[in-house]
């Protein structure tokens, strides 16, 4: 069990600096953390201690000043913009305070979008995101467009895209932040639902209440880390899920390829 | 990969949909760049299958003698646009002209000595095109008389033949057989009128029907500065004809100690100083009008700019759930491409639609070569290629953090 919960993020001495010379502020500041495959971590702390930019170097939106950043093991200064944005869409979804949906696709290609680019034909991708969208209870929406979902349906609509690729971690910044408590614990109920699967999950709130859900939380002050307490022992974190581990289904041109194979091998 | 372009495809055309009127726009801007080349285009092909079918109407048989080379360069065309300079130039004279007859195979012999000069019959015409010919003229342009008789090289008299439109010019009439006009000083009778041909484009650069017909004979020895622009030799037999085109060229070649500023042509090659003028002035024309291609180009480079700027969120939720730069740009590049084919597409349906209007009310059918379709589909293409690169790469290189930020 301890070795399906390695570690997936370490962050050693990680600085964000914004603006030169006397002008110079830090989002980060010799920032240190390791996270282990399982974890649901809640980032709390005042508006401008650096929450944010945290989530976006994990995800790969952003780079640092300084320090290093381990994603899996490999060092993310390492790794080619191409592969990051392929890492984006497979291994990381990105849950947002404002859903950032785009307005002008229906809900199913909104859900979609993250298949687009790691390689799905159009068919398998509306297929799987519709296979999605019937786990959270919005199957006859799909065709909806965005404007005509209330906020606790985008967001579990956006929670449905970002974890449509089955992704390892997914990254929610303030996700219940513009919904009322009845979508909110609605919301929440989702993701512990996801994590339980054995999903890593970082998300930052300013919301105590919802740290009953995470299995550590951290305190952030003036970027870096104020308090760090875990709640749940690392032995006792959810491992993932077989299902999980399986790819969601492979595109039709992967398929026809691995059935080529067979045919050859069959001949 | 080809998934890849399929989905980058769908990604554009949907997004176009979404601003049909804009793209409509933009696709007309194009295609009436395309429209204005391709109908030049057309236009400049419809003159040289014309002046073709014109040679190979007057049979197999026909070889040219023409001053100077006829793989003209820019300067010479242009010369011969500015006819009178050529006139001084041409080298050819009528011993030349019966030195040829006198050739194996050779059936018949007309010289073309062109000239423009003030005519005065019942009215004056300040300038009309006179033809220095003989005999023989008619009987290898395969024309008919309408009434009268053609030259003879035995008129004790000047004789002249008038082309149908020159004669109501001249006398408000196109029966003017017996009456006289005066060229040069000199008194001609109207002996025969041309039948219309209503051919104004041919390989004699000639317009049968406003020209004057006298000897050449006669002509010279009114006018000494006779120049001789072009012979027409007719041979008795096609199978020999290259061996009678040596033979010609040779004669002259020794009649004339060793110039060789002349040519001898037959077959298409006669078609070719005509050909080359109109390839020039089109040439001319198609430049012109790529500049509204230009002009559409810089509208849908407008266009993709301002769809990039609105579409700044779009972007940064893309590429925040795995976008790359070659997957924004290859986007937005699909985006311009399909709009200017599109563009193109309507341009070349519009050029022939115009083209067939002309058609109506000129000798000029519309004329389709995989030339043409390859110059539309080409201009189309690098015109998008050229004027979406830089909204490709200013959309691709958006920071998504920022872009996220934005709600336009």
């Amino acid at each position: 069990m301890a070795e399906e919960n390695e570690i997936i993020i370490k962050l050693e001495s990680l600085t964000k600096r914004y603006g030169y010379g006397d002008a110079a502020s830090y989002a980060l500041k010799d920032f240190d953390l390791t996270v282990k495959r399982g974890e649901f971590i809640m980032i709390m702390g005042p508006s401008g201690c650096g929450k944010t930019t945290l989530l976006n170097i994990i995800g790969l939106l952003d780079a640092p000043t300084s320090g290093v950043y381990l994603l899996n093991n490999e060092p993310a200064s390492r790794i080619s913009a191409r592969r990051q944005a392929r890492l984006r869409s497979k291994k990381i979804g990105f849950i947002f305070q404002n859903f950032n949906l785009i307005p002008d696709l229906p809900i199913i290609e909104n859900v979609a979008l993250p298949l687009v680019y790691s390689g799905y034909h159009k068919t398998r991708r509306l297929i799987r995101a519709s296979e999605v969208l019937d786990r959270f209870n919005l199957k006859e929406k799909e065709y909806y467009m965005p404007f005509q979902l209330s906020g606790g349906q985008q967001q579990r609509a956006a929670i449905a895209r970002a974890i449509v690729s089955g992704p390892e971690i997914i990254l929610a910044d303030e996700p219940t932040g513009n919904l009322d408590s009845h979508s909110s614990s609605l919301v929440m109920e989702e993701l512990k639902r996801i994590h339980s699967e054995g999903n890593t999950i970082i998300m930052v709130t300013h919301n105590p209440t919802l740290t009953k859900y995470a299995t550590r939380v951290i305190n952030m002050l003036d970027g870096a880390i104020d308090t760090d307490i875990k709640t749940v022992k690392d032995s006792d974190l959810p491992v993932p899920v077989a299902s999980r581990k399986k790819k969601p289904q492979k595109s039709l041109k992967k398929q026809k390829k691995s059935k080529n194979k067979k045919k050859k091998g069959k001949k | 990969m080809s998934l890849l372009l399929k989905t980058h495809y769908e990604l554009a055309k949907s997004s176009l949909r979404q601003n049909r009127t804009r793209s409509f726009l933009t696709c007309l801007g194009i295609g009436i760049g395309v429209a204005s080349i391709i109908l030049i285009l057309s236009l400049m092909g419809s003159i040289s299958s014309l002046i073709s079918s014109q040679v190979s109407q007057m049979g197999s048989d026909l070889i040219v003698v023409r001053p100077s080379s006829t793989r003209s360069t820019v300067d010479s065309v242009v010369n011969e646009l500015t006819s009178s300079t050529q006139y001084l130039k041409s080298n050819l004279t009528l011993k030349d002209v019966s030195l040829i007859e006198k050739l194996n195979n050779v059936s018949s012999v007309a010289p073309l000595a062109v000239s423009v000069n003030s005519l005065q019959g019942d009215d004056f015409v300040p300038s009309a095109t006179i033809v220095g010919t003989n005999a023989n003229f008619l009987k290898i342009q395969n024309l008919t008389l309408k009434s009268g008789t053609f030259l003879r090289e035995d008129a004790k008299t000047n004789t002249a033949v008038i082309g149908a439109g020159l004669a109501n010019d001249l006398y408000g009439t196109d029966e003017p057989i017996g009456k006289s006009l005066t060229l040069l000083g000199s008194r001609f009778i109207i002996v025969g009128v041309l039948s219309k041909v209503d051919d104004p484009i041919n390989f004699n650069n000639l317009d049968l029907d406003s020209s004057l017909f006298v000897s050449a004979k006669v002509l010279n020895q009114i006018d000494n500065s006779l120049q001789i622009q072009q012979i027409n030799v007719r041979a008795t037999n096609t199978d020999g004809i290259e061996d009678t085109v040596n033979l010609i060229r040779e004669t002259l070649i020794a009649s004339k100690a060793g110039d060789t500023n002349f040519s001898v042509l037959y077959g298409e090659e006669i078609t070719h100083p005509a050909g080359t003028l109109f390839s020039i002035i089109s040439g001319t024309l198609a430049i012109v009008a790529g500049v509204s291609l230009i002009v559409g180009g810089i509208g849908v480079m407008n266009i993709m700019l301002v769809s990039v700027s609105e579409r700044t969120h779009e972007i940064g939720v893309r590429k925040a759930v795995g976008a790359s730069f070659s997957n924004i740009f290859l986007q937005f590049l699909f985006e311009a491409l399909i709009l200017t084919l599109t563009g193109g597409f309507f341009g070349l349906a519009l050029a022939y639609v115009l083209a067939f209007l002309i058609s109506l009310v000129t000798p000029f059918a519309p004329y389709i070569s995989w030339e043409i379709l390859a110059v539309s589909f080409l201009t189309s293409f690098a015109d998008g290629l050229i004027f979406g690169l830089y909204p490709a790469i200013k959309a691709a290189k958006k920071n998504p953090i920022s872009s996220l930020k934005f709600w336009g």
